[in-house]
């Protein structure tokens, strides 16, 4: 008695694991590129760089490549990962949905409406702050919106919530169409490359301006596992011990909102991440966030940057996007979920 | 903690609670003591959930307070509540599968901070009460593979581990096997000579009366009675609460409270009929005429005899002769003045004897007669021949029919 269960030990172990597979991708998609360095010289430069080796020397010119050009780029797509698969757990977990994901509360389509205004205005070519940022607000403005719309006597009713996100999706996108129309070719391609997910050209700017809202937000949510998981037996039942639950979905709504900004504003539109991760990994770790959410945030990362290095050895003269590759894995799965939750069987 | 409150767990003086233009609870005001079993009950959409809910602070109410061990709901903080009210919800749908264990365990919630994890005495309640209500054995089975009645022992489990003082348990054995409806109430039991508080919204009236110390009635968002269970389970409270007339007696057999309802039909115009019956024969007919809403009557019978009950609990009219004689001719002309006025009179499927052949004679007065013939008149017999020579007369006159077809005969 006292005993703590079995299942929680067996799993715990999934996160190391995943971890020293999200270590061994991050090497190898820095070393893979047009310029091809071995993987061991990889994992030096990197360690060096970030202080922990010393002395050692490496081919001219690779340490560049390596820590200047690709690997923040490989930072960013890890980052970026890990915030959209952790917004795509809590988002299904709030709603008790397994089909929710960031994209309900209009974060996409705002970031997009920053984006192509940051573009017509021709400020993207005079710094590269000025479209995630112009991005970011877009995002938080979208999402602050739809929160206010959906908002009755206190409470955020999910079917508000999620029509409110719809209907301001489409009225930000149709001005967002708009905006396409009053700009030119060049400006047009641009909009284009970062709306497909654009990871390549990021630097360690992007990562800096990433990885704060991001790992903070993460580890915030985290703080919240166990409220999320009694949220999941249904608001009823959370508050009648004790939860109060509308604080509890402002505060989680918020979080995400922020996280999926911060992501979408360094990397263009990424979809199905938020939605595929968070389902692979309760397949195997079970619906604990306590564990799920650290696992699909790592889960989040490690497959960001599999489709980003994807993305970048499809000989392609202009490089595809990496939102591209996610969409042609995501979509195919997402009728996978569809025609299995039809046969009947649970989604999850 | 407020003074006056010692020795109640429940305090609730004119509460109000509307959604938009609804009032669905108006002035409620009800006072439980602890360590009582109470009965929430009435007919749907009476407000039973709605008070349940506003008792653990789920529903902020518009007007009016609640106390629960002296704590304002409205003004407590919700963990602070959570550990002296728990509630079992009436439809819980569990869709992600957690394994049972940790189902219990968020019953834990309000007594742990924020980046605390359940310690193992955490476990240990869980567990405690896991084998109590013996789904220990099931403790790492996900609830979404359980069947209806595993899942609502764990989510009682869940709310014993919540372990506070007051319990409320909404519609606890909804869709649940009878053993188990029978299971529920005989903790309720326990819990309340351990010294908890439970109040139960139920349907089932039988089970209600049966484990509840008190009943408390609504309807429309009122409380329209409250008290013992005989002061609240009357024909009155029947027909005002759930529009049924209805039968309240003791039942013979298990010696407890019993009840016998139909819906009220209005505008059905009675006829007078007098049932001629005994030994059991006539208690299925008294309660058809009964319903179909006919002034019935019936005799003569002897003390004793189940349709002498049956009479008396549906409180018709019956002529009673004294226990091991014959029929006096004194009864026998009661029981004739009741045939001559009777628009029809009917003959049970009864067994003839030297006491009760006198019942034949009579029926001969009949304007219209109807025999019950469930079983040949010849092996019902018990006069040698005798009463079965009025029968044959009476049922050249009469309409035979059986009990099953009755009701086409009327």
């Amino acid at each position: 008695m006292g005993n703590k269960p079995k299942h929680n030990s067996t799993k715990k172990i999934v996160l190391p694991v995943m971890l020293g597979v999200l270590a061994l991708v991050l090497v190898l998609a820095t070393a893979i590129g047009a310029v091809y360095v071995p993987f061991g010289e990889t994992a030096r430069i990197i360690l060096k760089n970030i202080g922990i080796l010393k002395n050692t020397a490496f081919h001219e010119g690779h340490e560049e490549i390596i820590f200047y050009v690709r690997f923040p780029g490989v930072l960013v797509a890890a980052l970026v990962g890990a915030g959209l698969a952790t917004s795509g757990t809590v988002m299904q977990g709030m709603f008790r949905n397994p089909m929710a994901d960031p994209g309900i509360l209009g974060v996409s389509s705002g970031a997009g409406l920053g984006a192509v205004i940051a573009i017509a205005l021709g400020l993207n070519s005079k710094s590269i702050f000025f479209l995630p940022v112009f991005a970011a607000i877009g995002a938080l403005a979208a999402s602050y919106t739809v929160f206010r719309l959906s908002k009755r006597g206190g409470k955020i009713p999910v079917l508000t919530l999620v029509l409110s996100g719809i209907a301001v999706s489409m009225f930000l996108g149709a001005m967002t169409s708009i905006a396409l129309t009053t700009i030119h070719g060049d400006q047009i391609k641009e909009y284009l490359f970062w709306t497909t997910g654009g990871l390549t050209a990021r630097r360690w700017e992007h990562v800096a301006m990433a990885v704060i809202p991001i790992i903070a937000c993460i580890a915030m949510i985290l703080a919240y596992s166990r409220d999320l998981n009694i949220l999941l037996l249904g608001e009823e039942e959370a508050q009648a011990v004790g939860l109060n639950s509308t604080k509890t979905r402002k505060i989680l709504l918020v979080l995400t909102s922020i996280t999926t900004a911060a992501a979408v504003s360094v990397s263009g539109n990424i979809s199905f991440v938020g939605l595929i991760v968070p389902h692979i990994m309760r397949l195997i770790v079970g619906p604990d966030h306590r564990i799920l959410i650290p696992v699909s945030a790592v889960g989040g990362s490690i497959f960001l940057v599999v489709c980003d290095l994807i993305a970048r050895v499809i000989p392609n003269p202009r490089g595809i996007g990496v939102g591209i590759i996610t969409s042609l894995i995501g979509a195919p799965y997402f009728l996978f979920l569809l025609v299995r939750t039809r046969k009947g069987g649970d989604a999850i | 903690m407020i003074t006056g409150h010692e020795g109640y767990s429940v305090i609730i003086k004119d509460l109000d609670y509307s959604i938009d233009d609804n009032k669905i609870l108006k002035e409620i005001n009800l006072c439980i003591g602890k360590g009582e079993l109470v009965g929430l009950i009435g007919p749907n959409g009476a407000g039973k959930t709605t008070l349940l809910k506003c008792i653990c602070g789920i529903y902020s109410y518009d007007n009016g307070e609640i106390y629960v061990n002296g704590l304002d709901v409205r003004r407590t903080d919700s963990k602070k509540i959570a550990r002296e009210v728990s509630l079992m919800h009436q439809n819980t749908n569990i869709t992600f599968p957690f394994p049972a264990i940790d189902v219990v365990l968020t019953g834990r919630y309000p007594y742990l901070k924020r980046f605390e994890t359940e310690s193992s005495e955490d476990y240990k309640i869980a567990r405690k009460h896991m084998s109590y209500t013996d789904t220990l054995k099931f403790e790492s089975k996900p609830v979404t593979n359980m069947s209806g009645g595993e899942r609502q022992r764990v989510l009682f489990a869940k709310v014993l581990a919540q372990e506070t003082d007051l319990i409320l348990l909404d519609e606890p054995t909804a869709s649940l096997d009878i053993s188990y409806e029978e299971q529920i109430f005989k903790y309720c039991h326990e819990l309340v000579a351990n010294g908890k508080t439970v109040i139960v919204a139920v349907h089932d009236l039988k089970l209600a009366s049966r484990y509840c110390s008190r009943l408390v009635l609504m309807k429309d968002g009122e409380i329209i009675s409250d008290g013992k269970v005989e002061e609240v389970l009357t024909p009155e409270n029947f027909s005002t609460a759930y529009g049924v007339r209805a039968v309240v007696y003791k039942n013979r057999i298990t010696g407890l409270l019993d009840f016998y309802t139909h819906k009220l039909e209005h505008g059905k115009s009675g006829k007078k009929i007098h049932v001629i019956g005994g030994g059991g024969s006539a208690s299925g007919i008294i309660r058809q005429l009964f319903e179909y809403g006919h002034e019935v009557s019936t005799g003569v019978l002897f003390p004793g005899d189940s349709d002498l009950q049956c009479a008396d609990v549906f409180g018709i009219k019956a002529v009673v002769s004294e226990p091991f004689n014959g029929i006096s001719e004194q009864y026998f002309n009661e029981n004739v003045e009741f045939i001559k006025n009777a628009d029809l009179t009917i003959l049970c499927n009864m067994p003839f004897g030297i006491q009760n052949i006198r019942n034949l004679e009579a029926a001969a007065f009949a304007q219209n007669l109807v025999i019950v013939e469930d079983e040949p008149p010849m092996s019902r017999d018990y006069t040698c021949g005798q009463a079965l020579e009025i029968y044959k007369r009476l049922a050249q006159k009469a309409i035979i029919t059986t009990s099953a077809k009755l009701h086409e005969v009327i």
